[in-house]
């Protein structure tokens, strides 16, 4: 087999991989940046998920696209109502935001498409092919012929580097996530802003959902998000909460989940299991602070 | 002790209060499908996904419903994804005093067992299980026999002699349908390659998309499967390529993917749902081991229509012939692992 052919099919796989991955941690950095741990991305993943797939299947990928956004934001928005505005308990808030997210988007999605389930023909994003960039070798169609939510991904990243290190909004935004009651003495509106972050975040984790609707599998399936919420909260720790970090820890998911599926198809002997396992075993070795010092934001939780 | 008496008493009242929320949720999840009076017979059935994932629960679904409505019996279903939540619907079943319990899976052999041995008066059936034991009886499917025969279309149709298959977890009824898959494609072409991948889940739907494109790159074009719902990214997959074609699992699937379902292995649960309940409903059942295989015409290949014209006659006389090898017991499809042996009670 041409080896150039499997290195470009492999890059291209882990980019796809990586995407809905990459689009939920953007989001979560966010929101744990002002303080907030939300486990209910998973289940915001799902809405959005499901959310692209009404949507499409009315209005075409584009409306899907906006739809999961808006699906996104508003079950951010009933956690942050819960979680931020009558403060309970973030990790048990967020653990119910998931649970009753797949069940409401399993009864929705029984009532819309009814209750035999059948594999759904919803219109998807083409791959769109940058001209010029397309054309480098190896790295060129693993990249740049990607379907567009892939593009969003990468350029909402430098826009959360540049608001959350670059603006006054930001700088206030770390400050609350670093010591609240300090940012509340200088003014700083601190509940609004988390609120905010989270809000931002779930609109961020609703377009993850809807990449794997609108970009892969053109279809919604119960619980098909499969558990990346959760890790998208362990990518964010391994990229030690910074966005450029947070990218380059959500390929290094992306890397090992294509790895996996190519040993399998290419019937290697080596256990795959072992490929999945790398991940998880490089973010508690960040944990244990082997990737150099890492600590949360200050206020993370409360 | 007056100290002490409140605390305990709120820890009570909130213990007491979380039992009931707990009790609420269970209750909740089953759903009654009919309550039909005059008919005091219940039938449950707990499936461990989806049952809208247009296959092995789907079927199932159908079978219960296909129960409701030919012997008008009372049903309901439980979806239980995690050993506990298995168990403790089991429990939930027999507790309530059901006749008949439906548990859909390999998986529920053990829970199956341990449940009946407090309530022996619910007769459990174990689809894909693997022995008979106290009230519970086990179905057993060949459907490696429909895919030996799926196999055979795969080996003779494909150009590049390389097979894929997607498969949800390595439980052994999945990797005996490979089995039988692999060995009907090399009874036609002994060259072909095989490779499967499986993906650790049942509901993920993208990671089945994903597994079929590292297939097709390592140079696949036949594919079969058995991952349920997740298999739905296998036929996205299959419809994105042209010059490739996938075999259906568990129920007809040539809809999924229209001019890339070559056939399908097909259980047809309905039936051998409706068959054992009518049995159990009369009341002289004796727990036994249930095969059914090509012979039953429960499992059977269903060729898809649309690409019948693909496959040569030639091949399609020498598949007729290997099915009547396989129903009189000559030809094995698939050898099954020791671990899924049905130690005989009735057989």
């Amino acid at each position: 087999m041409d080896p150039v052919v499997l290195v470009t099919g492999f890059l291209a796989a882990a980019v796809r991989v990586t995407t809905p991955l990459l689009f939920a941690a953007t989001g979560e950095t966010l929101s744990e940046r002002s303080g907030v741990i939300n486990l209910g991305i998973e289940g915001t993943m799902l809405a959005g998920a499901l959310a692209a797939a009404l949507g499409a299947s009315e209005w075409g990928p584009w409306g899907g696209l906006i739809a999961a956004l808006v699906a996104g934001m508003v079950t951010a928005g009933v956690f942050a109502l819960l979680a931020i505005g009558a403060r309970a308990d973030q990790i048990i808030t967020g653990t119910a935001i998931t649970l009753a997210a797949i069940g409401l988007t399993g009864t929705v999605y029984r009532r819309a498409f009814g209750a035999a389930g059948a594999g759904l023909s919803i219109p998807t994003f083409p791959p769109l092919r940058i001209p010029g960039l397309a054309s480098i070798p190896v790295l060129g169609p693993a990249l740049f012929e990607q379907p567009f939510p892939t593009y969003l991904a990468l350029a909402g990243l430098p826009v959360v580097w540049w608001v959350l290190f670059r603006t006054r909004l930001g700088l206030a935004l770390r400050a609350t996530g670093e010591a609240g009651a300090m940012a509340r003495a200088i003014g700083v509106r601190t509940r609004l802003m988390r609120a905010g972050a989270t809000v931002a975040g779930g609109g961020f984790a609703g377009l993850g959902g809807a990449t794997l609707v609108l970009a892969q599998v053109g279809t919604f399936t119960e619980r098909m998000t499969a558990g990346r919420g959760y890790l998208a909260i362990a990518i964010v720790v391994l990229g030690r909460w910074h966005p450029l970090g947070v990218a380059l820890a959500a390929f290094v998911f992306g890397l090992a989940t294509a790895m996996q599926f190519l040993f399998q198809a290419l019937g290697t002997r080596v256990p795959y299991q072992l490929f999945l396992m790398l991940p998880y075993l490089l973010t508690l070795l960040a944990l244990a602070g082997a990737v150099g010092r890492v600590r949360a934001p200050g206020d993370l939780g409360r | 002790m007056q100290f002490i008496a409140p605390a305990l008493r709120n820890t009570l009242l909130k213990a007491s209060w979380q039992y009931a929320v707990l009790m609420l949720v269970l209750l909740s999840c089953a759903r009654q499908d009919t309550n039909r009076s005059g008919s005091s017979f219940r039938v449950g059935l707990v499936v461990p996904g989806s049952v809208a994932d247009a296959a092995w629960n789907s079927g199932a679904y159908a079978g219960l419903q296909r129960i409701r409505d030919s012997l008008g019996l009372a049903t309901s279903h439980i979806e239980a994804r995690t050993p506990t939540e298995q168990i403790e619907a089991l429990r939930t079943y027999a507790a309530q005093g059901y006749d008949l319990v439906f548990a859909h899976g390999f998986e529920f052999q053990d829970p199956a067992e341990r449940v009946s041995a407090t309530y022996p008066r619910t007769a459990f059936v174990v689809t894909s299980g693997r022995r008979a034991h106290g009230n519970v009886s086990p179905l057993i499917f060949r459907l490696e026999e429909a895919s030996y025969l799926a196999g055979m279309v795969a080996g003779s149709l494909t150009r590049t002699g390389v097979l894929g298959f997607v498969g949800g977890i390595e439980l052994p009824p999945i990797v005996a349908g490979y089995q039988g898959w692999v060995n009907g494609a090399k009874a036609m072409n002994p060259r072909v390659r095989t490779q499967s991948v499986y993906l650790n889940s049942f509901d993920d739907v993208a990671a089945g998309r994903e597994a079929a494109l590292a297939l097709i790159g390592a140079g696949a074009d036949m594919f079969h499967h058995n991952a349920d719902a997740a298999a739905l990214g296998l036929f996205q997959a299959v419809k994105e390529k042209r010059g490739v074609y996938v075999f259906g699992a568990n129920a007809d699937q040539s809809h999924l993917a229209p001019g890339h379902v070559l056939g399908s292995a097909v259980i047809d649960l309905p039936r051998a749902f409706l068959f054992i309940a009518a049995e159990i409903r009369k009341g002289n059942f004796t727990p036994r081991v249930e095969v059914f295989g090509l012979k039953s015409g429960v499992v059977r290949y269903v060729a898809a229509s649309a690409l019948d014209s693909l496959v040569p006659v030639k091949v399609k006389a020498r598949m007729a012939a290997a099915a009547d090898s396989i129903s009189s017991g000559k030809l094995v499809a698939a050898p099954r692992p020791a671990s899924m042996q049905a130690s005989a009670l009735g057989t």
